[in-house]
């Protein structure tokens, strides 16, 4: 670690009703990886948009490079080399990788584009970088890993002195984020100053120097990551232990009849010829490696995207079901992996949006009975613990796992027996994920079913009865908690 | 101020309504400065003669914008219906209450027609519209064999259907479209209709998988769209009696204009009625004041076009710092 390049000091930010940022400092050096962590609404996110200008403080200073600076707009923050690269990328598919990262800077010849010189240019970063892709391919083509090189490309084209990473690794798969880190650890070898914001801290250990955890806006501390256990960090975001056991066998009765029974789905490339059982109070969990085909396997059950052929039987009896009306109507529920497309409704309230699958059920006469409306949503915030200050909060102003929460309300409003949760923890903080293990186990406890999806190995040794394993579209293996290792389903995971 | 817009009663008003309506009273006395002389009942009525009209084309295409669409067909259906309408009862003889019904049914059925081609065939409702704009005008003008539909003046025989505009010179029309706004009101945001429109335009995709018909809440939409345009034919044959073929299209631009000043977002999702109502009121004092000022009527496009930039700019800077 060098010398100091960015403080920030006493930075405190208030929105009407919401202190944001309570007096929070946060010092990052020359060739460090520095972690920023905190269960999400712990104000990571607004710190890095003070510190960029798109927010303004309330007080604080930050003196970058030896002077106190304030940034306006994040355009001078990156005049300065202060760049982010944000989790959602923000690139033009239909345009060339070096189109991309030199857009709105382009190189210009007697009036007209020059794309040979943007081209060299962008390979010169490549080569820098040490990585390969073409600059001349459409982005559009490359896998998000590669897409997520072309940012810190353009990052790096800016002459950044200090990089923030967004959760870089939350689209990646695991050679994916080999590289990244191998960049990262390329560019802190370059003397710049790194800012790394994740939520797995598993890669905190392997990739940052020192951690700062923040928790409800306020500064908690800074540790040397070396000296410190994961479980220190998880103490500080949350103030307890909580990585629990995984299951070691299932808890569903020997008796428990089959709810569901899938066989020979076919639906495009990513589904071939998937067959599976569902029984009464398991949780079946679905692991695989990016693209195996899950998510895909999920939605043509639920009729979200058509299907070729295969047969659906619910409590044995042959279904049909074209669209999410018929598997509503069959009792099905799916919880989305991209919860803020296709979850919630982000500008309706709490109760518009737990009432969305079941608002037949409250109407009386001609218009909605919004005190019946108003008690079945406050039953549910208060069974899943959703915090929000009423029902008619809008639901963009919810933490990503009080969103979660009201769209688990959705489906048990509806009363569904069958849920399908797709990666149901995805950017969701530690205590909230917690919260959302219990809930399903619960559930299941309950005699309701499970399908969950998940990426995360941890997660399905956690909470799984029994584990499907998939690989490009085919459902490679079916194991018993009982005899489920991790090793046994990566095999499984990679069988081509 | 942030204290002022929390008040209750604020609040259940809408801090962006009561500043429109602060506008249109402003507005008011400006033009009564500027004109040399107040607006008088004269003026009011005339400006009244375009908000019956528009009032209804606005209210239609408020649920069509709550989808996240656009529906550029209602001035020309509203035109096609009274047209028809008026050939019906002039030359073919029908009963004048048939007719007036007549004139609902056309305005729903081009409604349907712009339902199936966005919600069921999925065209874009840009696009979509525009062609439904031409269907209108062009049938419209082959039913008349491009003749003015005449209907009958006041006083004449069948002309009762006058009496919906104005009635001994007590207006209405005003007090028609205020029930028929009470109802929208109620319509959008008491029932599951206007609840499922509402969130289409803000998350289409999620609502779909939510177990909701999507296709069938977003169609209704434009049928309702297209029988409040029906509606409007009434008040516009009431007002102007004359009908031509061929015209309609710049009430298009005055009624999506209304609404968008009343707070209606273009993303969809976001709707007013009562914005909707004040934004009609806005646009016809604008065109009366211009005039009462002395301006030739083309400059009221400018000024018009102008004050709709500036209104729907307010709007988008309002809405970005509450992000």
């Amino acid at each position: 670690m060098g010398e100091v390049i960015l403080t920030m000091k006493g930075i405190d930010k208030s929105f009407p009703g919401v202190h944001a940022l309570d007096h929070v400092d946060l010092e990052v050096r020359k060739g460090e990886v520095h972690a920023l962590m905190g269960e999400n609404g712990a104000g990571k996110s607004t710190l890095m948009k003070v510190l960029t200008g798109i927010y303004t403080k309330d007080s604080g200073t930050i003196t970058y490079e030896g002077r106190e600076v304030e940034f306006h707009n994040p355009k001078e923050a990156q005049e300065a080399g202060i760049v982010i690269v944000h989790q959602e990328l923000n690139m033009m598919n239909h345009l060339t990788v070096a189109q991309n990262i030199f857009i709105g800077r382009e190189f210009m010849k007697g009036g007209l584009i020059d794309d040979q010189k943007m081209n060299e240019e962008s390979r010169k970063l490549f080569s820098q970088l040490g990585i390969d892709i073409d600059p001349s391919e459409k982005m559009g083509n490359l896998t998000v890993g590669k897409q997520q090189m072309c940012e810190i490309a353009k990052a790096i084209s800016h002459e950044a002195k200090v990089i923030i990473f967004d959760e870089p690794s939350a689209a990646l798969t695991e050679a994916e984020i080999e590289e990244l880190f191998k960049i990262i650890r390329d560019l802190r070898a370059k003397q710049l100053g790194i800012v790394y914001i994740s939520h797995r801290m598993d890669e905190i250990k392997v990739i940052t120097d020192r951690v700062t955890v923040m928790r409800d806006g306020g500064y908690v501390g800074t540790l040397i990551t070396e000296e410190c256990t994961k479980d220190d960090i998880i103490n500080m975001m949350v103030g307890r232990v909580i990585y629990e056991d995984p299951k070691t066998h299932s808890a569903v009765p020997e008796n428990a009849p089959v709810v569901l029974k899938v066989e020979h789905l076919n639906a495009g490339k990513m589904v071939r010829d998937v067959s599976f059982e569902l029984r009464k109070g398991e949780i079946l969990g679905f692991s695989g490696l990016m693209g195996a085909g899950r998510t895909e396997t999920a939605r043509a059950l639920f009729g979200a995207d058509p299907k070729e052929s295969g047969d659906i039987y619910i409590n044995g009896k042959k279904v049909e079901i074209h669209s999410p009306q018929d598997a509503v109507k069959n009792g099905i529920g799916y919880l989305s992996e991209d919860r803020k497309r296709y979850g919630i409704v982000v500008g309706k309230t709490v109760a518009e949006n737990s009432t969305m699958a079941s608002l037949t059920d409250f109407v009386k006469g001609l218009f909605i009975d919004k005190k019946k409306e108003n008690d079945a949503t406050k039953k549910y915030i208060d069974r899943l613990k959703t915090k929000t200050p009423s029902v008619d909060q809008l639901v963009v102003n919810l933490s990503g796992g009080n969103q979660q929460k009201v769209v688990v309300a959705k489906w048990l409003v509806k009363n569904c027996d069958i849920l399908i949760f797709d990666e149901p923890t995805r950017g969701i903080d530690v205590g909230a994920k917690s919260e959302i293990y219990h809930l399903m186990n619960e559930l299941a406890a309950e005699g309701k079913s499970i399908i969950m999806i998940s990426s995360e190995m941890t997660e399905i040794l956690r909470m799984s009865d029994r584990i499907v394993v998939m690989c490009e579209g085919r459902k490679t293996a079916e194991i018993d908690i009982a005899e489920a290792t991790q090793e046994k389903i990566m095999h499984a995971a990679t069988l081509r | 101020m942030e204290n002022f817009k929390n008040l209750p009663i604020i609040k259940k008003l809408g801090f962006n309504r009561i500043i429109l309506v602060c506008v249109l009273i402003l507005m008011y006395f400006l033009f009564s400065l500027g004109s040399g002389r107040m607006l008088g009942s004269g003026d009011i009525k005339n400006a009244l003669n375009m908000v019956d009209y528009l009032g209804f084309l606005a209210l239609g295409v408020t649920f069509v914008i709550a989808t996240g669409g656009i529906d550029f067909s209602i001035g020309p259906v509203m035109v096609c219906a009274g047209l028809i309408a008026g050939r019906l009862l002039v030359t073919f003889g029908w009963p004048l209450w048939l007719v007036l019904i007549m004139c609902v049914v056309v305005g729903a059925l081009f409604g349907v027609v712009n339902g199936i081609l966005v919600a069921y065939m999925g065209l874009p409702s840009f696009i979509s519209s525009m062609a439904s704009m031409m269907l209108a005008k062009g049938v419209g003008s082959v039913f008349t064999h491009v003749q003015n539909s005449n209907w009958p003046a006041s006083g004449a025989e069948n002309s009762w259907y006058k009496y919906l505009v104005t009635y001994n010179g007590f207006p209405t029309g005003l007090v028609f479209l205020l029930v028929v706004a009470v109802i929208c009101a109620i319509l959008l945001n008491k029932t599951k209709v206007g609840r499922y429109i509402l969130c289409i335009g803000s998350n289409r995709e999620a609502v779909r998988l939510s177990g909701v018909d999507t296709r069938k809440w977003e169609a209704l939409a434009y049928v309702i769209c297209g029988t409040l345009a029906g509606i409007a034919a009434i008040t516009y044959v009431g007002v102007i009696t004359q009908v031509q073929p061929g015209l309609g299209d710049e009430f298009n631009n005055n009624a999506i204009a209304s609404c968008v000043m009343g707070g209606t977002s273009m993303a969809g999702g976001v709707a007013s009625i009562g914005g909707t109502i004040i934004g009609v009121l806005i646009i016809s004092l604008l065109r009366v004041g211009i005039q009462a000022m002395g301006f030739r009527p083309d400059y009221q496009y400018i000024i018009t076009g102008i004050i709709v930039a500036l209104a729907v700019f307010a709007d988008i800077r309002s809405s970005r710092r509450k992000k």
